[in-house]
Parts: structure tokens; C-alpha cells; sequence
């Protein structure tokens, strides 16, 4: 699911069934010797999330990403977007992102992070084949958090 | 000869008929053109897509076959890839949607290990036959889709996406 109003009136019709949602923390850098690198670890964070939502997209809502900038970044209270996430009738909130100082808040979210891999440079089956490799890291993290419930 | 001879009358009324013909079949033509126009148009093959999948590899186990079109959405034009689950029955080639019926999620053949001769969707528990047919007691409430499927030299294509026909 997406979050757009057709799959938002579906997740309200079955939230015993949508119960996941997925959010891309997504750091932006403007800065000149980064800009590339940052781009290209959007556009494999984008590519990545919507190929999990194309896989699993009975189970979960792929939000729209949360971007921040390193300014900005202090100012993105994930702790709490997860709290309002739970009250919507999500019983998991998982973070995508690659940037890894999210990780230091494992304690208190779920956060999946990877390394961004670029995939400007790839052809089209090389790229698929990366994002399918990706996904089958993002499975068992997944599963083991729906057969906890 | 001299009896033959075309009067001033006969003349005009021929010259004036035959360019008056002429005229009325240059307006004409180009609106009878116009009108069966649509019956003209050769159908592009554009409603089949080429895959890379050669007919004489399917074998009875599904395979996952993908392929890619171009979906215009207003002035957005994408690369779209979706996925087939092919296998052979007899002579005929079977392509089903992997899209679950139930949700939406992407189905896998052999996807749960204690089904391994069925389509499972990992999201609910979902279970297909062999031939898309729900499996009662699970969450799905129809089969899974079918794809027409035709042939050019000796590699599949896939077709419009249609109601499962296997029962």
C-alpha cells in the first residue's frame, strides 16, 4: 500500500489485515563533494522501499519519506513518529534508511539500515538482482517480527 | 465521320462530368478514409510482450518469468517489470498473474516449506494451487489471474491479463 487515498480506504477497511508500516528516513547533503552520493543513496532507498511494498503489499503502508538535512536532522522526532503511528493501528513501525546513526536508537525503534548501494551505474537486470539480494535481508527481519504477534 | 461528330452540347457535358467526378471523388475519398479509418489501423502487437523465456525450457515446475513494458500515466512514462509464474500443461503454456487475490502481495511457488506443490503469500498465509485455484480456509476469495500467451520464434509472450480459466 501506498499512502495515497485509494490504498488509505483500503488500509481503513482492513487494518486487521495492513498492520505494518514502513518509513524511509532519508538524509539529504546539499554540500558540493556529497551532493552525488546522497542522491544516489535516495534513489536506492526509494528503489528498495517500493520493491518491498510491490512484495508485500497486503501486509504494509510504504510512508513517505521522511527527509532531513544534518541542520534538521535533531529536529525529527522518530521516537515519537512511531508512537503516532502505533495510535493509526499500525502494530509495526519499521524504519528503512542508510544512514547509520539511526542505529544507535535501536532500543527504542525498529530500524532496518543498509548500505547504499549505488545503482546508477548498473543495467536494469544487474539492478534487479541487487534489489532482490537487498530484499532477502529485509524478509527475515520482517517475518520474525509478524510471527511475534 | 462528319455525322459522328461531338456537338458543343456533348462536349461540355462530358468535360463538365468528368472533372465534376473527379472533384466530388478528390472531397469524397478523404471522408470515406476518415470514417473507416479505425477498421484500417493495423493492430500493433503492442498488446504482447516479448520475454526472454524460451517455450521449450518450461517444464511442469512454475517458473518466474519477468518482463517489462512502458506504462504512460498522463505525461509520465515508466519501465514497468512484472512477473509470471509459467509452466507447461501437456501442450499448453499456463502464465499466471503473481499478484494475490486477497491484497495485492506478490505470491512465490513452493514459498512455504510445508506446501511445497503450492503459490504461498507471505503476507496472510494465502495458498494457491498448482493451476491458481484458491486453496478454501485461507485468506484469498478467487483464483489467481491468468495471462494470454502466445509464441514468436520459439520465445514466450505474454499477453492482457484475464480471469482465471482453469477452474
Amino acid at each position: 500500500m501506498y499512502f495515497n487515498v485509494k490504498d488509505v480506504q483500503q488500509f481503513e477497511a482492513q487494518k486487521d489485515f495492513i498492520d505494518t508500516a514502513i518509513v524511509p528516513l532519508l538524509s539529504l547533503d546539499f554540500q558540493e563533494q556529497s551532493i552525488k552520493q546522497s542522491s544516489s543513496a535516495a534513489e536506492y532507498l526509494m528503489s528498495l522501499t517500493a520493491f518491498i511494498e510491490q512484495q508485500f503489499k497486503g501486509r504494509l503502508m510504504l510512508v513517505p519519506p521522511f527527509s532531513y538535512t544534518e541542520q534538521t536532522k535533531s529536529g525529527l522526532f522518530v521516537p515519537l513518529l512511531k508512537e503516532e503511528l502505533h495510535n493509526a493501528g499500525f502494530k509495526h513501525v519499521i524504519f528503512v534508511t542508510c544512514d547509520h546513526s539511526w542505529t544507535s536508537l535501536q532500543d527504542q525503534i525498529d530500524v532496518i539500515w543498509l548500505p547504499a548501494i549505488p545503482l546508477e551505474s548498473m543495467d536494469k537486470e544487474v539492478k534487479k538482482k541487487v534489489l532482490e539480494d537487498q530484499l532477502k535481508q529485509v524478509i527475515p527481519i520482517l517475518s520474525s517480527k509478524w510471527s511475534q504477534s | 465521320m462528319s455525322n459522328n461528330r461531338v456537338s458543343r452540347r456533348q462536349f461540355l457535358n462530358y468535360t463538365l462530368t468528368g472533372v465534376g467526378g473527379f472533384m466530388a471523388a478528390g472531397m469524397l475519398m478523404p471522408m470515406i478514409r476518415f470514417a473507416i479509418d479505425p477498421a484500417l489501423q493495423t493492430k500493433a502487437e503492442g498488446d504482447f510482450v516479448q520475454t526472454s523465456q524460451k517455450i521449450d525450457e518450461i517444464t511442469e515446475e512454475p517458473i518466474k518469468v519477468d518482463f517489462t513494458f512502458e506504462q504512460v500515466d498522463a505525461w509520465y512514462k515508466s519501465d514497468v517489470t512484472e512477473a509470471a509464474w509459467v509452466y507447461r500443461d501437456g501442450d499448453a503454456i499456463i502464465a499466471l498473474s503473481p499478484v494475490c487475490k486477497h491484497l495485492g502481495c506478490t505470491v512465490n511457488w513452493a514459498g512455504d516449506s510445508a506446501h511445497p506443490d503450492q503459490y504461498f503469500c507471505a503476507c496472510h498465509g494465502g495458498r494457491y494451487e498448482k493451476t491458481g485455484k484458491n486453496v478454501p480456509g485461507t485468506p484469498p476469495t478467487g483464483p489467481l489471474d491468468e495471462y494470454e500467451v502466445a509464441e514468436k520464434d520459439g520465445f514466450l509472450m505474454l499477453g492482457k491479463k484475464i480471469p482465471n480459466t482453469l477452474g
